[in-house]
């Protein structure tokens, strides 16, 4: 394996604000590498700093084998990048932007890497639509396929499927993950804890720090140690009273009308939840044990009194 | 870079085509608007109300007065034989132009003695004063060879007289600087709202994480608006060449390779303004905050020569007077281009110092 992105220290304040603080980490080639965190904690910052678009205050990284600081233009050859915000053009038609971005990359044979493109993100029936018609997965798309057009070695996705239907979130993760099988490397940013399942390893944001950094198995096992349950078709909020209160149960999450009860090794089983709930006078309980989410690992590296210091 | 930058022309190209407005603003406004301030210029021309004093009441001094005001330009509003009257008429604007014969002026006519008819002109109407002083100058200057037949060596000579403003010609010396200066608003406002709005739309970003240069983009930038320029100047020729019967003195090459320097100067202008403003808005302002001064201190409006020595040297950093100054030069005089190389070379260094300035400006603007 090669590392393809290399951050050491990485540090941005804007005046007093720390906005990414520290951060190392690396990337593998290939790799698809999920940067996990909730809004505000740095994650823009960060791929913004890698795309040689806003300047590190501290630290060194290095992107395609070279600086950001020195050979920022390098960098920019090597990487695609797709912002939070949309941002072609909306006024032109879809294969206006293609064509404009082939140009601006000087790609060879603009025009076959446009169709290409065009066949490859499924566009070819809106290639003369206005942008700014386009439904959100369908512009998401053509953001990817204009991030794409000069076949970088790394592509940069900030929150690639905000704000876009379940379908297309499917879709375009296919997509992602076929790149990554051809070799590009993946950079994405979401806050979409079940995309993130999607992701070879994932590093967790929380306030500018890089808290965790592992594949999805091991900061569940890390993180999450002893067992989960999930106890549902019973009244949410009584029953979490009760289960909270129960000795070995470490914590219990409301997801949705549903309630994830972690417990600790050697902690109560189901029947022993069941029974607790049953005396409590809340019967009829469904409870199996499932495998922890990324969203446990999440609450559990927010609030560590959760995690495994409490363990 | 070659390829690149004809991505950005054709994308900028197709934008400006697609938006309405813009093709309004970069094609119907300078027309119609080359037409409106022609017109208004051309309509005061005609009938400068005049007070003459004829001091002499000869039969010399009538026939002179009844041919000055045969052709329309001056229109004969009062006579008095008292000069206070004739200024107290000029200072209240009830009139633009006096005219004083001389008690003798006859006699001395015919001794073949030099006369004197003197033309007080109102300055503070630049076109109006303009056109007075070339239908007075020109009359006496027509009539002057006339008179020295009939008596041996009879002259008149005028000697005008301006409180200020003494750039005395035709209405046509305007035409050059409406010129400029419709180049001049559109230009530097499409330039500032360029960067401004693909920051605010965030489409600056993408453009950012590409490899192109600062200099491509820039020049990107500056290039298709130079053509619209051009066509704007086209247009704007065209009207006051055939609705105005400006004269087209100089080489036209030489008007448009002046003038490619000028839209340089001007878009390069509007581009560092974006670059210095956050959103659409602020742009805009700063374009105005701009416009103002490069149109105040551009000579189309208050000579140049008029203004106090401090304030005339700051117009040496004005690329609109310059513009105006070798257009005008060009056309109505046929000045080479060489010969007015100080307007030239000032013009020439203002742009490339702008365009520095945006293309270094360029990659600090987002943050
Ligand atoms: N240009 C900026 N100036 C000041 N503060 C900023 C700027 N950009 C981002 N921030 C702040 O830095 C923090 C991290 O932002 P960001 O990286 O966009 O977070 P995320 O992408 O994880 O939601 C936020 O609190 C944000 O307000
Ligand atoms: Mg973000």
């Amino acid at each position: 394996m090669n590392t393809v992105i290399e951050v050491r220290d990485l540090t941005r304040r804007f005046g007093d604000f720390v906005a990414v603080d520290r951060v190392s980490f690396h990337v593998e080639k290939g790799e698809i590498f999920g940067y996990l965190g909730a809004n505000g904690a740095g994650k823009s910052t960060t791929i913004r700093m890698l795309c040689g678009l806003l300047a590190p205050t501290e630290g060194v990284a290095m992107v395609a084998g070279h600086d950001i600081r020195d050979d920022a233009r390098k960098v920019r050859a090597a990487i695609g990048y797709m912002s939070q915000k949309f941002s072609l053009y909306l006024d032109l038609p879809v294969r206006a932007n293609l064509e404009f971005y082939a140009g601006a990359y000087e790609i060879e044979s603009p025009r076959k890497r446009v169709q290409e493109i065009l066949e490859l993100l499924d566009l070819e029936v809106h290639r003369d639509q206005i942008t700014g018609a386009l439904p959100g997965g369908t512009r998401q798309r053509l953001g990817l396929g204009c991030a794409l057009l000069h076949r970088p070695e790394i592509v940069f996705l900030d929150e690639p499927t905000a704000g876009v239907d379940p379908a297309s979130r499917r879709d375009f993760w296919r997509l992602i993950r076929s790149l990554s099988r051809e070799g590009t490397t993946v950079f994405v940013t979401t806050h979409y804890m079940d995309e993130a399942e999607y992701c070879q390893r994932i590093g967790l944001m929380v306030d500018g720090r890089l808290a965790a950094l592992d594949t999805p198995r091991a900061l569940k096992r890390d993180l999450v140690p002893g067992r989960m349950f999930r106890v549902s078709n019973v009244d949410e909020r009584a029953s979490r009273a009760v289960l909270s209160g129960m000795s070995g149960v470490v914590d219990v999450q409301p997801f949705g009308t549903r309630l994830h009860v972690r417990v600790r090794p050697g902690g109560p089983e189901a029947p022993d939840l069941g029974k607790q709930l049953s005396q409590a006078g809340l019967s009829g309980a469904e409870i199996e044990e499932i495998e922890p989410t990324l969203e446990d690992v999440f609450l559990a590296v927010v609030d560590p009194t959760k995690g495994s210091a409490a363990a | 870079m070659r390829r690149a930058l004809n991505a950005l022309i054709q994308k900028e190209l197709r934008q400006t085509v697609r938006d309405r407005r813009m093709m309004v603003l970069l094609i119907a406004v300078p027309t119609i608007q080359i037409i409106v301030f022609g017109f208004a210029v051309d309509l005061e021309v005609d009938r400068v109300p005049t007070v003459v004093v004829d001091q002499d009441r000869s039969v010399e001094s009538r026939r002179h007065v009844r041919r000055l005001f045969a052709d329309g330009t001056l229109h004969l509003r009062y006579q008095t034989q008292d000069t206070q009257e004739a200024e107290r008429l000029l200072i209240s604007g009830q009139a633009n132009l006096a005219l004083i014969f001389p008690s003798g002026f006859q006699r001395d006519q015919l001794c073949g003695r030099p006369t004197q008819v003197q033309a007080v002109v109102d300055g503070s109407d630049p076109n109006r004063g303009r056109s007075a002083g070339a239908a007075v100058g020109g009359y006496f200057g027509q009539v002057g060879p006339m008179l020295r037949i009939a008596p041996p060596s009879g002259r008149v000579s005028v000697e005008p007289k301006l409180s200020f403003n003494p750039g005395l010609d035709t209405a046509k010396f305007m035409l050059p600087g409406i010129i400029g200066v419709l180049l001049l608003l559109i230009t530097t406002i499409v330039a500032a709202m360029g960067l401004a709005r693909e920051r605010q739309t965030g489409t600056l970003e993408q453009l950012m994480v590409t490899p192109m240069a600062p200099t491509t983009v820039i020049l990107g930038k500056i290039l298709p608006f130079a053509g619209f320029g051009f066509l704007d100047l086209s247009l704007a020729l065209t009207a006051a060449v055939v609705i105005f019967d400006m004269p087209t003195r100089g080489s036209l090459i030489a008007v448009y390779a002046t003038a490619g320097i000028y839209l340089v100067a001007t878009l390069s202008t509007g581009l560092f303004i974006s670059t210095i403003s956050r959103t659409q808005q602020q742009a805009f302002l700063g374009g105005f905050l701009f416009l103002l001064p490069a149109v105040l201190l551009s000579g189309m409006l208050t000579p140049v020569r008029a203004m106090p020595a401090w304030l005339e040297l700051a117009t040496w950093l004005n690329p609109v007077r310059h513009f105006i100054e070798l257009l005008r030069a060009n056309l109505l005089a046929d000045a080479g281009f060489l010969e007015r190389w100080p307007n030239l070379l000032a013009l020439s260094l203002y742009g490339l110092f702008m365009t520095v300035l945006s293309i270094s400006r360029y990659r600090k603007t987002l943050e």
